[in-house]
């Protein structure tokens, strides 16, 4: 036997210990690679889509591959530390440290190789799926068909097994300077109980508190300045978190003997608090990086719906079509014949916009009459005015705050009597970017002359909906792009060009939380010899299996949602600050997207508990 | 107290292997029972067994008149935890907890209050002179003294039935004969019965009977008189007539 047949028999013959780890890998191999056969699709990067795009892919791929690096490296150490005691019996034979060094380097290529193959492999046949949902987030014209990704299979095999290669380089150096002792001795050595300090304790709080509080009172552009700082606040804000504090909470459970000595919490937080050390690394990364996940999603989804309600705000009506030109007869016509054509039936307006001058800007100021007929178009209630007095009119979704400006100014009549806005509403009758007066009818007469004035048309489709998209295409390749506006149009372009973006976010935004997943995964197993030789005693004395699953239940939950929860109030947040910044209620995306995760954190849980339960007892 | 009716043991597998033939076992209320044997004669299958660990192939175990195989599971750890007490020969103390918490965990499990479990561990901690490490973590105590906490934990719900599995194995011969003449004097005080599996004579000495057991059958049995010392001689005899060489009585156990 031949040390390189010795390290090759070790992986080989050794599979199951090996599994965690090359299943980890063979994970992040497949990720990238899905993306990449993504990325470098004909349909993608051919003359359909211009540079930018492939620019992002790009950069995104690069996001993973960085990414991918440090997880395949965590995920290896972790998996040294598991073979302590291996090391140890070697280097009692007689194995000198350089010679380890070697093996684990030769062991570690060997499973890097394995996994870049059947992580390819595994993609390949992945890949019509992955087309098939990218597809359908994506709005592209051609169709994402299913092609042979030798491209995607050249980079991610020359990419991996660089990485593989930096990784086993670095790794080995994990492994220096342990004595021997130490290694044979492994788990038994006490690694003591973490202490909590008190100032670190109460700054964690404070941290946390002070880049919330900033997060959440900042509005408008204040947001972006204030991203920086409170994101390294509450990074370390965290981190203290969870070093700190609760090591802090739970010696103070621990010193109330009334719940500490009751029933299984002795067992429950004893393990707890001797394992916060190791727990509260994991616990970190796998908050911030849970963190960046649901803000990254949240933010993208959010983001599209400040998009699309902006216009469908804004534009209330199927299609209008508003011109201060000449050929308005000939274009209304045109349009007309065109819904004709396409079998659409619409109801439709037509009214004059006056802007005036108030305070310095041009406000818009409709009669009450002219009002209540667009709001009867989309089915808003009429309003109904006396004379002299003034409604201000505010868009619902999106306020930039103009609303009170326009409260402190006055309108003159030509008679020269001052109108004082009073009461305030919420339409979205009339297109305008700012909020707007309505005058009774008799007041619209007795305006001065405007400062200009525009043509309005609306349409609203009462049948046929379902061809206003074939419509659309012919009046915006005939009309003007500024006088025009169909709201489907508009959006099915907005959604073209962020399709990708999205994509690509909610890509990577899945591969850093199932990554999340996988470190909890990784933190848990660790501990499953200890924690089977632990109940393995517990049990001889007398424990029934309830009391069992009941302890195994809290320990993997508190390991599941601990780190989720905190994730969860940061993404909360981050959201909520988003919301700001648009000046835009983001609240039922924010609380779709976390619910989802917390969804599939929950699946998640039930699964890994129900094996490790099954293991524990298997092991009694 | 403790009987065993005509127990065998087969372990299934690929090669089945009888580790127990037709085994009759009684002991009495307050007794101190020593098994002893060579190695791999089925004394750790036997106590396994009896401690509801295990369970026989025929024959059945009654503890006080009651056969606990017959229970479900969960009524089985729980009249492990009220019925039975455990000795091991690696203490099996958990390294998470403080001594005093490993003493009372029995107690916490089933709930009782922290104020009578806090009494009863220093009622049993003052008699077996471990008060001073109460407070301590496993690894900052010695082997004598683990091994004393584990017998603490093992006695606080005052069990009617103390197992021991080479209580003595791990220790140097002070504390192993610390360690017995502690059982002694609980099982003399507190009249609990016991029985203890062993390799050592000298900690075997300490009983009132040894029964002798080979290749899983019954071998023989001597009683101890007034002296511990010449039953301790005649212990050495029985051993030697068992067969096999002296190093088959080191404490080294499979």
């Amino acid at each position: 036997m031949t040390f390189r047949q010795f390290a090759f028999n070790n992986v080989i013959r050794n599979k199951r210990l090996y599994a965690a780890y090359f299943l980890s890998s063979l994970f992040t191999v497949m990720v990238f690679f899905t993306f990449s056969i993504f990325a470098n699709h004909p349909a993608l990067s051919g003359d359909g889509m211009n540079s930018t795009v492939t620019k992002g892919m790009n950069a995104a791929a690069g996001i993973i591959y960085v990414f991918s690096f440090f997880f395949v490296l965590y995920s290896m150490s972790s998996f040294l530390q598991s073979r302590k005691k291996e090391f140890g019996l070697l280097m009692m034979q007689g194995m000198s440290m350089k010679q380890i060094r070697l093996m684990v380097f030769l062991e570690n290529m060997l499973i890097g190789f394995l996994a870049t193959l059947s992580g390819i492999l595994l993609g390949v046949v992945f890949a019509k799926a992955i087309l098939l949902l990218a597809e359908n987030v994506l709005i592209i014209e051609r169709a994402l068909s299913f092609y042979f990704p030798v491209k995607a299979i050249l980079i991610t095999f020359i990419s991996f097994i660089i990485l593989f290669f930096f990784i086993s380089l670095f790794v080995t150096y994990v492994l220096r300077s342990k004595k021997l002792i130490e290694l044979i001795k492994g788990n038994k050595m006490s690694k003591g109980e973490p202490k909590a300090n008190l100032f670190l304790t109460m700054l964690a709080v404070l941290l946390l508190g002070a880049g919330y509080a900033v997060a959440l009172i900042a509005k408008g552009l204040v947001v972006v300045a204030a991203m920086v700082p409170v994101i390294i606040v509450v990074c370390i804000g965290t981190y203290l978190l969870f070093t700190q504090l609760s090591v802090y909470i739970i010696r103070r459970l621990k010193k109330n003997e009334r719940v500490f000595w009751f029933k299984t919490n002795m067992l429950l937080f004893s393990d707890l608090a001797f394992r916060m050390k190791d727990n509260a690394r994991t616990f970190f990364m796998v908050a911030m990086v849970s963190t960046v996940a649901f803000s990254a999603i949240g933010s993208l989804f959010g983001f599209q719906t400040v998009l699309t309600s902006n216009i469908k705000n804004v534009n209330s009506t199927t299609f209008s079509y508003k011109t201060s030109e000449e050929n308005e007869v000939k274009n209304v016509e045109f349009i007309n014949q065109t819904l004709k054509e396409e079998k659409i039936e619409a109801d439709s307006e037509h009214t004059i916009l006056r802007y005036f001058e108030v305070g310095g800007d041009s406000i818009l100021i409709a009669g009450q009459s002219d009002f209540n007929r667009f709001a009867a178009l989309i089915d808003e209630d009429p309003i109904d005015l006396k004379d002299g007095q003034v409604m201000t009119v505010e868009f619902e979704g999106t306020n930039f705050g103009q609303t009170k400006e326009l409260l402190n100014e006055t309108i003159t009549l030509k008679s020269g009597t001052v109108l004082k806005p009073k009461e305030v509403i919420h339409s979205k009758a009339l297109p305008a970017t700012d909020s707007y007066f309505i005058v009774s009818d008799e007041d619209y007469q007795k305006l001065p002359e405007p400062e200009f004035q525009e043509s309005y048309y609306a349409w609203q489709a009462t049948d046929g909906e379902e061809r206003v998209m074939a419509a659309s295409e012919k009046l915006y390749k005939e009309l003007p792009r500024y006088e025009i506006t169909s709201v489907d149009y508009e959006i099915y372009e907005i959604m073209k060009g962020y399709g990708p973006i999205l994509f690509v976010g909610l890509f990577i935004g899945i591969v850093f939380f199932v990554s999340a997943g996988s470190f909890l995964y990784f933190r848990l197993y660790m501990d499953l010899d200890e924690d089977k030789q632990k109940f393995r005693s517990i049990s001889k004395m007398g424990l029934t299996e309830k009391e069992l699953k009941k302890v195994l239940n809290r320990q993997t939950m508190i390991l599941f949602f601990a780190p989720i929860l905190v994730a969860l109030i940061h993404g909360a947040v981050a959201l909520t600050a988003l919301s700001n910044l648009f000046y835009f209620n983001l609240f039922k995306e924010s609380v779709a997207v976390l619910s989802v995760f917390l969804a599939i954190q929950v699946v998640y849980f039930f699964i890994v508990r129900f094996f490790y339960t099954k293991q524990i007892k298997a092991s009694i | 107290m403790l009987k065993v009716k005509q127990v065998s043991k087969i372990y299934e597998g690929k090669i089945a292997y009888r580790a127990l033939t037709d085994i009759n076992l009684t002991i009495d209320e307050g007794e101190f029972v020593g098994i002893m044997g060579p190695s791999g004669s089925g004394k750790t299958t036997l106590l396994n067994m009896i401690a509801t660990i295990d369970e026989p192939t025929t024959g059945e175990i009654l503890i006080n008149e009651r056969n606990p195989h017959v229970l479900k599971k969960e009524a089985l750890a729980q009249f492990r935890r009220r019925e039975l007490g455990f000795v091991f020969q690696d203490f099996n103390l958990l390294h998470t907890l403080t001594v005093e918490e490993n003493i009372v965990l029995p107690l916490t499990l089933d709930g009782k209050k922290v104020k009578e479990m806090k009494d009863k561990a220093y009622e049993i901690a003052e008699k077996l002179g471990i008060t001073g490490i109460m407070k301590k973590r496993t690894y900052e105590i010695s082997g004598g003294q683990a091994q004393r906490a584990a017998v603490a934990r093992a006695m606080i719900h005052t069990p009617k039935l103390l197992l021991a599995d080479e209580p003595t194995g791990n220790l140097d011969s002070k504390s192993s004969k610390d360690v017995m003449e502690m059982l002694e004097s609980i099982n003399k005080t507190e009249k609990t019965t016991m029985m203890l599996v062993t390799h050592d004579a000298q900690a075997a000495s300490y009983c009132n009977r040894v029964i002798f057991i080979r290749d899983g059958k019954f071998y023989s049995e001597i009683h101890r008189g007034d002296n511990r010392q010449a039953f301790f001689q005649k212990i050495i005899d029985t051993l030697s007539l068992l067969g096999g060489d002296a190093h088959d009585l080191s404490s080294v156990r499979v």
